[in-house]
This record gives structure tokens, sequence and C-alpha cells, in this order.
């Protein structure tokens, strides 16, 4: 009945969601939930609006080149929600570059949104939220001549990112703007970390939406979260013991291979 | 409805593909196929969207003779040139289609790419500047790691290239894995709110 090799996993993934749904119904029930560490790259996100609105200057936002099936395009949505509505309110210019048409009407309703909330729709521009192209260095193109053109002051590139990454955030410091970048694309992160101000590492990104938000729900999401690397850590550390220890076949690594 | 509709479609067209991955079973298999093809109209229609804008913005660019119009013109010339050239020919995989894709759009992707060998000089150079000791920790490991690449390595020494080696190996790795553990968790529980309703970012809400 499984497909041959995910037995465990399904198993694995079935425990981690209920753990999800727990403290999800933990936190709508009131009591209270654990709070996150600090997070640089997010706290940081007021300091870039801050300077861009202090200078007069645009604010550049990229969701990575990532599609709807990414999460990490869905982890940017709650960033780039935070990012509008904070330039909404002091009335500075967001400019977001989307690579994929199908990111882009989505992108649009989020910044149209914020706007609403925060009753700012007569300064709304739609024509600040744009849809490039869906080549990959196309893409990276156009959003190096926005940058070069319209010098923002902030760069913010939160989403998944591959081999445009540097070209996007090298272009960022060579203008000067403050620059905070995330992905969970592990080959990117150091590109990010050598170009930009502040770097969101792997799940960081995930957790924007909780942090920005205070949401105890959403926080409570990220606790477990932290149980599931807990568990992921014992697997390693049960592991690593039963490899050095036992002679012959490991039986977590055949279990877990089921 | 309009606020639950796409969160119930999400959901059920989630739990099949989720599902379908999971377990074998030809009912599953062809319920995904369904979704994926649903999924396909749906995309298409978003590149139709997505090209209408493109235009839109780029004619009233130049209607309005803005400072950068040129650039709009050039866009328009290659959107309308391309769709105009590949149409008659039925397929993308035409060999003109594709002598003309191949002499035009291929060297300038490659162009851009190319650019990245300076991008990644300058973004070492900023770097691995000695300022603070993480910095200096960062420009020991690079020195080895590019050293234990190349032949002048081994012949300074036997040990950088195994050194080289077991930065890779461990240190490297087992930072690589922590990250790709945290951010795989990050993934299932981002794609499990969508899923559920709690993450409504894909839908235009905000958090």
């Amino acid at each position: 009945m499984f497909q041959s090799g995910l037995t465990a996993t399904w198993w694995l993934q079935l425990i981690y969601c209920t753990a999800i749904v727990i403290m999800i119904n933990r936190a709508k029930g009131g009591q209270k939930v654990p709070e996150i560490y600090k997070v640089a790259g997010l706290d940081a996100l007021d300091e870039a609006i801050g300077r861009a609105t202090e200078m007069g200057k645009p604010i550049h936002y990229s969701p990575g080149i990532g599609g709807l099936d990414n999460p990490q395009t869905m982890a940017s949505f709650a960033a780039l929600g935070y990012a509008a509505k904070m330039c909404a309110r002091y009335d500075t210019t967001l400019i977001v570059s989307n690579r994929i048409s199908v990111v882009y009407p989505i992108t649009e309703e989020i910044v149209r949104q914020a706007y609403i909330q925060e009753g700012k729709l007569e300064s709304l521009n739609l024509d600040n939220v744009r849809f490039f192209s869906e080549d990959q260095f196309a893409y990276a193109s156009a959003c190096v001549g926005v940058m070069n053109r319209e010098r923002p002051a902030a760069n913010l590139l939160i989403g998944g990112f591959w081999a445009e990454s540097l070209i996007l955030a090298e272009v960022g410091a060579q203008i000067g703007a403050i620059q905070i970048a995330g992905t969970a694309n592990t080959h990117q992160i150091p590109f990010f970390v050598a170009a930009c101000d502040y770097c969101l590492i792997g799940e960081e990104i995930y957790a924007a939406g909780a942090y920005l938000s205070k949401d105890p729900i959403l926080v409570g999401n990220l606790i477990a979260q932290d149980w599931g690397k807990m568990l992921c850590t014992a697997l390693i550390v049960v592991g690593s013991l039963i490899s050095t220890f036992q002679s012959g076949p490991n039986w977590l690594n055949t279990l877990l291979r089921k | 409805m309009r606020r639950n509709g796409p969160i119930i479609v999400g959901l059920i067209s989630g739990l099949v593909v989720i599902v379908a991955n999971f377990f074998v079973g030809t009912v599953m298999q062809t319920l995904r196929n369904e979704v994926t093809q649903w999924q396909l109209i749906a995309g298409a229609f978003a590149v139709l969207v997505g090209s209408i804008n493109l235009c839109r913005i780029h004619m009233t660019k130049i209607s309005r003779k803005k400072e950068d119009r040129f650039f709009s013109w050039v866009l328009l010339v290659g959107f309308f040139g391309f769709l105009l050239f590949g149409l008659p020919k039925g397929s993308s995989s035409h060999p003109q289609f594709q002598w003309v894709f191949k002499t035009s759009l291929e060297p300038m992707s490659a162009t851009m790419f190319a650019l990245l060998v300076f991008y990644i000089a300058s973004a070492a150079y900023r770097a691995f500047r000695v300022k603070t000791p993480e910095a200096t920790v960062l420009l020991l490991a690079a020195v080895i790691l590019m050293l234990g690449k190349v032949s002048v390595g081994r012949m300074i020494s036997e040990w950088i290239p195994q050194a080289s080696s077991w930065l890779l190996d461990y240190p490297n790795t087992a930072g690589m894995r922590g990250i790709t553990i945290g951010a795989a968790l990050g993934a299932v529980a981002t794609a499990f709110r969508v899923l559920i309703g709690i993450e409504r970012g894909h839908l235009g809400g905000i958090g």
C-alpha cells in the first residue's frame, strides 16, 4: 500500500503535523506560548524601511524566483505583506519585482491589501508591482536595471534564489542600499552572507510570518518546528551511537528507509 | 465562500497530491494527474495575465514618453517579435524558432551568468577583509580551500589538500545539513499551514 521507502517518512510527517495542530490549538485556547528568539534580519526590516523613508527613496523587494510550489515563496509573502504595510504607513515607494507570472497577481494583491489596511489606497501605485520575465537571467537583468535607475535605499531579497542571488545582492551593495536577504537554498546563503547587511538563514524565512505578525497561532507553529528539530537531533545522535558501537547493519537506518 | 473557497480547493488538491505521493493505487495516481492538469491550466491563465500586464506597463511608459522608454520599445519588439515569429511555426521546438532563440536569448542569458565571476570577486573581497574574528576564520578557511583545489597547494604542503577536504567534509557538511534539516521542517510547516488555511499570503492576505 505504501510507496516503497516512504513508510517511515509518512509516519514522521504525520507526527510532525499532529504536533503543529496541538500547538495551534494550545495557542487558540489562550495557553501561554513560549517566546521566540530574536531574528536580527527581521528586526532590521523596520530599520531598512525607516532609512528609505528618511531618504525619500524607494524600497526594492524580490520574492525570489520560485513559483507557488516553493514554500520559500509562500514564506516571502509574509515579509512582503509586512513591508508593504510599513511602506503604506510611511508613504514610501515599494517596488516589487516578480519573475513568475503566477506569483505576480498575488504580490499585487498583497500590496493592495496592505494599502487598504493602512487606509492609504489613494497612495497605491500598482505600476510598482512588476512582472519582468520568466527567464532567470532576464529577470536578474531587469532587477539590476531597476536598482541602477531607481536607486532604492533598501533592497529586500526574501524567497527562493538561485544563481542570480549574487547579481542582485552585489548590485544592491554597489548602489549603497541596506540589504536584507534570506533564502533556504543552502548553496546561495554564502553569497547573501558576503554581500548583504542582514541574512535570514534557512528556516528563519519561514518564521517571518510568525515573527512579524506576533500572531500566537503562528508562533505556536514555530514551537512545533523546534520539536521537529529536537526529534531530528535525537535520531541523528541515536543513529550515530548505533553506527559507532554496533557491528552489522544499523537497525534505525533500516527502519527509516522502510 | 469567496474567502474559504480557495482554501477548500487548496486543501483537497494538496491532500490528493500528498496522499498519492505516499500510497500506491491507480485511483490516487489518476486524481493526482487530474489535479496537475488543472494546475497547468490555471498557470497558463496566469501567464496570460502577466503578459498583458507587462505590455500594459511598457505601453504606458511609451505613451507617457517616460525617460527610459527606449527599453520599453526593446521589450515590446522582442515580445511581439518572438510571438509573431513563433506562432506560425506551431511549436517552440521548430528549428527556425530555435535558431532565433539560440542566437539571441541564450547569448544574453549566458552574458548575465558570466557577469557572476566579477560579482563573486567583489563579494569575496568584501567578505574576506579581516575586520572581525569571524571574518578571519572565513578568510583562513577560504585560503586553505582555494589552495587545496589547485596544484600549487600540494606543492606547498601535502597537508593543504587534506585540510581542504576535511573543511568541506566535516564543518561545512555539518553546517549545511543543519540548515537543510531546519529549512525542510520549516517548509513542511509552511506547506501544512497553507493547506489548513492558517497562512493566507498566497490568497492576497497578510501574515
